[in-house]
């Protein structure tokens, strides 16, 4: 009847998780533990994206232009510029879009470590995990953009890496690069197209993040007011000890040949200038392929789930069992012909978790878990009692 | 009638570590007087059990789960909890004995505390008077 808990390699870091949890709420109280909401985390700061990009894009202007290297110009570059030290706050909104971005990076990372130490990514919760590892993808890929939009020595540098790096690939490779690009060669449209994608791929999130959220029955997506004023001031405090501020205006008559590494978007640039470009892809592609794996490859596996099953004369249709689960694994259909009631409840056992939620929400004994039925514990409660006087 | 009070322990089996002072037949070696009961959720727990156990003699449920915001099963310790609270159908029936019931919410780590706490729960428990003979 007991199921193994802890049969998951990482059992270590699971204790290591709980005890963690465990300290934090002995002086934040578990209603305003951030681990708490682990997955709110990232949620909360890509509206402060929105919100301090949308700002930004109001002053924002994509050209390249740079025939005389004259501040005078407006391109890309001066417009950050005058963002930067011209518009009133323009400084400090462009620091929290881009430490925003940095603190989205590492609430996404506690999140998916938390999953896994936890070992809350598989069975049943595969879509969650492998949506994830999408939606982290295009989070690095828009962060990467953002870098490129500054225009400066770094963005150019960062532009041709990632257009030869393209270019290698085989049948694909010389499509993408025209894609990365938007045309053959760094023009004007090239700093457009990478506008297109910083911005379109943010708004494609909310897609990828519906999908994510998809099975789950109330998702936790905002953190308590006091934790959100916590993430906001520690975004603000990096504005204000670190202010940002670009590198030179792009030449492209120059090749830069070094470049600061930002360590959360760029670590991927430094892989690839530290080993051939066939090899970056294939790291890339394979480590890529075998996280998204992780929930069929990890050993040893979970035990079989044994799904509720809803017995059948005694279910009312009443939805108590399908307000509550948590997995939205029930669902109402119509009763069958001469049932004294309008709807059946029928459990989709590719959702269900065997986790019994079902069993608590209902008042009919009409729902149960095959190897615990409430009768059992009813009958082990009662002999229990009557054991030993 | 015995002097030790007969507790029932309706816990999560993620919750709370009890693996090493509960013995083979449920009994919770450092409680004396406590059962107890593991469950895969403390979602899964309905307060029709709970009330059949105080129907069938026990003087105290003790409801354990997880810490409230951390369940395994993403709800299940506050389903309960709003049940036990009378906020989420079904709740306990009105005539329970609402001071023999006590909620706890505590993390695998925190064993010594579920021992104290349940103690204190006992001691409260002898100040009650005894319910009527069933």
């Amino acid at each position: 009847m007991q199921k193994i808990v802890d049969n998951h390699p990482l059992k270590a870091f699971n204790g290591l998780t709980l005890a963690i949890e465990n300290a934090i709420n002995a002086f934040m109280t578990s209603k305003y533990n951030p681990f708490y909401y682990h997955g709110a985390l990232p949620q909360y700061y890509l509206w402060v994206l929105y919100l301090s990009g949308l700002l930004l894009f109001a002053y924002y202007i994509p050209t390249i232009d740079n025939a005389y290297n004259s501040k005078l110009l407006t391109n890309a570059w001066t417009s950050v510029d005058y963002i930067t030290k011209s518009l009133p706050f323009g400084g400090v909104i462009r620091g929290i879009h881009r430490y925003a971005g940095d603190a989205m990076v590492i609430t996404i990372l506690l999140h998916a470590l938390r999953v896994w130490f936890t070992d809350r990514y598989r069975q049943y919760r595969w879509l969650q995990w492998v949506s994830g590892i999408v939606l982290a993808i295009f989070v690095l890929f828009i962060g990467q953009t953002g870098f490129y939009l500054v225009w400066d020595d770094r963005s150019l540098l960062l532009t041709r890496m990632t257009a030869s790096a393209f270019e290698s690939l085989p049948v694909v490779g010389p499509g993408l690069k025209t894609w990365f690009l938007n045309g053959d060669q760094i023009t004007n449209l090239t700093l457009s197209n990478f506008l297109f994608i910083h911005i379109g791929l943010s708004f494609f999130l909310l897609f990828g993040l519906w999908i994510h959220y998809l099975r789950m029955t109330r998702p936790v997506l905002t953190p308590p007011p006091a934790v959100n004023y916590i993430l906001t001031a520690l975004v603000l405090v990096c504005v204000f000890i670190w202010p940002l501020s670009s590198g030179n205006m792009a030449d492209l008559n120059k090749q830069p040949v070094s470049f600061d590494i930002d360590w959360f978007f760029l670590w991927p640039y430094a892989m690839l200038s530290q080993m051939p470009v066939m090899g970056y892809w294939a790291v890339m592609i394979l480590g890529t392929v075998a996280i998204t794996a992780a929930p069929w490859l990890m050993i040893p596996k979970q035990p079989a789930i044994e799904t509720a099953e809803v017995v059948l004369n005694k279910c009312t249709g009443c939805s108590l069992c399908y307000k509550d689960c948590p997995y939205q694994a029930i669902e109402m259909v119509p009763a069958p012909a001469g049932s004294r009631f309008k709807l059946l409840a029928t459990v989709k056992d590719f959702r269900c978790s065997g986790c019994g939620v079902c069993v608590g929400a209902c008042a009919f004994d009409a729902i149960d878990l095959p190897d615990l039925p409430d009768a059992e514990v009813n009958a082990k409660i009662k002999a229990l009692l009557e054991a030993k006087g | 009638m015995s002097d030790a009070k007969k507790v029932i322990t309706l816990i999560c089996e993620r919750a709370c570590d009890l693996s090493g002072i509960v013995d083979d037949s449920g009994s919770c070696t450092e409680v004396p007087g406590m059962k107890v009961v593991k469950f895969p959720c403390s979602g899964m727990i309905q307060p029709l059990m709970i009330e059949n156990a105080i129907k069938a003699g026990a003087d105290g449920v003790v409801v354990t789960g997880c810490q409230i915001g951390d369940c395994y099963y993403r709800e299940g310790n506050r389903m309960i909890r709003e049940r036990l609270l009378g906020d989420r159908p079904p709740t306990l029936k009105k005539g329970t004995d609402r001071r023999r019931i006590l909620a706890l919410w505590l993390a695998k780590p925190q064993r010594q505390r579920f021992i104290s706490e349940s103690k204190e729960f006992i001691a409260t428990l002898n100040n009650l008077a005894t319910p009527e003979a069933k």
